[in-house]
């Protein structure tokens, strides 16, 4: 009955009486970045402390890394309430586990985990992307990287976040050797491996405007966590 | 054998004034009806070896299978009801595959354990709450796997308890046996040492003369991982027995 009484009034016949269009956008990108690099006895990862949106600067003091164990962190950036959400979520997870299994999870358990509970969301999935650092069971650094939708690649070295585009080819030449004509490629050390980390910040937060204030290393070693932070551009 | 029975014993979900489930002490006396079963566990791997019993010439003995594979790592034997059996074996199953799908590791052996006694103790008389089964398992399972490269061998029974052992005898001749593994297990064993020794508690207990065709050998190693014997294998072993 209305429909037709609307189409006799010319109006487009898509525009169905009754229903109302919001404009509800349930994503929204908070900014950030995050270096992971892996080697012998020492995982690094690190990400900026910048929280913003468009324009924007909502904090300059918020921490992304999350440390789930004494041997693996969890870097995630994109969607902060996604990022929340994951993070809450599987720290419940996670608990549940040590109470079912009486262990804590391996860094290779959580990789897994993280990329069932990203998939589980396949059709409305976290807006994040995240890296995960840690050791594994030899005590040795491994990073795994993951799509939006929870697919995980494990790698030694990885960017992500806003600037990822940016820093990942830094990262190929001056971590995985690409593009060098070198006789010998020699391991690199933990201490070249956050020097690497904190110059590609320094220059990402020169050309990305959501990376920027100040980024908190995280330093994984069978000695426990340590933490460590460098200023950053603040403009 | 129960003094105290009483109307006590017909509801699954009533204790007794003592404080008992009869129906739960029932299924364990259930065990004690099935063929028996035995389980040792060595620094090398464990071994299982379970009897077969052939009630007709005209069974096909190979249809009777006592010991399965839950997972590469677990293998598990039953005693009691083998219908029962079959349930929790699919329970375990689908618990080691669903530990793999979501941590990308091996389930450990008492977790697997748990997870089956979780279903075990499911049950009771009401129609909600999810309860799959109106009276308690009548079955007693020894899982026997490979944890971080450690052989375990665990016990579970209807009441859902589960505990590890190093050497464990269910079923009917399961106090003899048991009584047999506590004078002769130590640590130290070998594996050949348990085969041997599993077989001659085995043949001890059994009304039937131990055969290749009435018994199931299987161990369980951290390189070999789940492996059952075949029938030669066994006769191998049986003639090599004192």
């Amino acid at each position: 009955m209305f429909q037709q009484m609307n189409i006799q009034q010319n109006f487009p016949e898509y525009n169905i009486p009754g229903k109302q269009h919001h404009d509800f956008s349930p994503y929204e990108s908070n900014g950030g970045s995050i270096v992971a690099i892996a080697g012998k006895g020492y995982a690094i990862i690190a990400a900026d402390t910048r929280l913003s949106s468009g324009y924007s600067i909502h904090t300059r003091k918020q921490k992304k890394t999350f440390k789930l164990t004494d041997t693996t962190v969890l870097g995630s950036t994109g969607c902060w309430c996604d990022t929340l959400s994951l993070t809450s979520l599987l720290a419940y997870r996670m608990q549940s586990y040590v109470h079912t299994h009486q262990k804590t999870m391996s860094t290779n358990a959580i990789a897994q985990l993280i990329s069932v509970m990203m998939y589980n969301k396949r059709f409305f999935p976290y807006y994040v992307s995240n890296v995960l650092a840690g050791l594994d069971e030899e005590g040795n650094g491994v990073v795994y990287s993951y799509d939006p939708i929870g697919h995980c690649e494990k790698t030694t070295y990885r960017a992500g976040g806003t600037a990822g585009a940016l820093l990942q080819p830094v990262l190929d030449n001056q971590i995985g050797y690409k593009n060098q004509n070198l006789a010998e490629k020699p391991e690199i050390t933990k201490e070249k491996a956050i020097s690497i980390a904190t110059d590609t910040f320094i220059s990402a937060s020169e050309r990305d405007i959501y990376t920027g204030d100040s980024v908190v290393i995280c330093i994984i070693t069978k000695d426990g966590i340590e933490e460590k932070t460098v200023q950053l551009r603040k403009d | 054998m129960f003094l105290t029975r009483s109307e006590y014993d017909r509801g699954v979900n009533t204790f007794s004034p003592e404080g008992r489930l009869f129906q739960v002490e029932y299924a364990i006396e259930a065990i004690k009806l099935g063929s028996t079963v035995i389980g040792i566990c060595t620094k090398e791997g464990v071994v299982l070896a379970a009897e077969k019993r052939i009630t007709s010439p005209l069974m096909v003995p190979s249809t009777v299978e006592k010991i399965v594979e839950v997972d590469k790592h677990i293998g598990c034997a039953t005693s009691g009801l083998m219908a029962d059996a079959r349930t929790l074996i699919e329970r375990a199953r689908v618990e080691c595959q669903s530990h793999w799908f979501n941590y990308n590791e091996k389930m450990s052996i008492e977790s697997c354990a748990q997870a089956v006694s979780t279903l075990a103790i499911q049950f009771g008389d009401s129609d909600s709450g999810g309860s799959a089964m109106s009276r308690p398992f009548g079955v007693a399972i020894l899982f026997a796997g490979i944890d971080n490269g450690q052989p375990q061998l665990w016990h579970m029974d209807p009441s859902g308890t589960y505990i590890r052992y190093g050497a464990k005898a269910i079923g009917s001749g399961s106090e003899g046996a048991q009584q047999n593994l506590q004078d002769n297990f130590t640590t130290e064993m070998t594996i050949k040492d348990a085969l041997n020794l599993s077989l001659t508690t085995l043949k001890q207990v059994m009304e039937e003369k131990l055969s290749s065709t009435n018994v199931e050998v299987m161990t369980m190693t951290p390189d070999g991982l789940y492996r059952m014997f075949t029938k030669a294998e066994v006769e191998e072993i049986i003639t090599g027995l004192d």
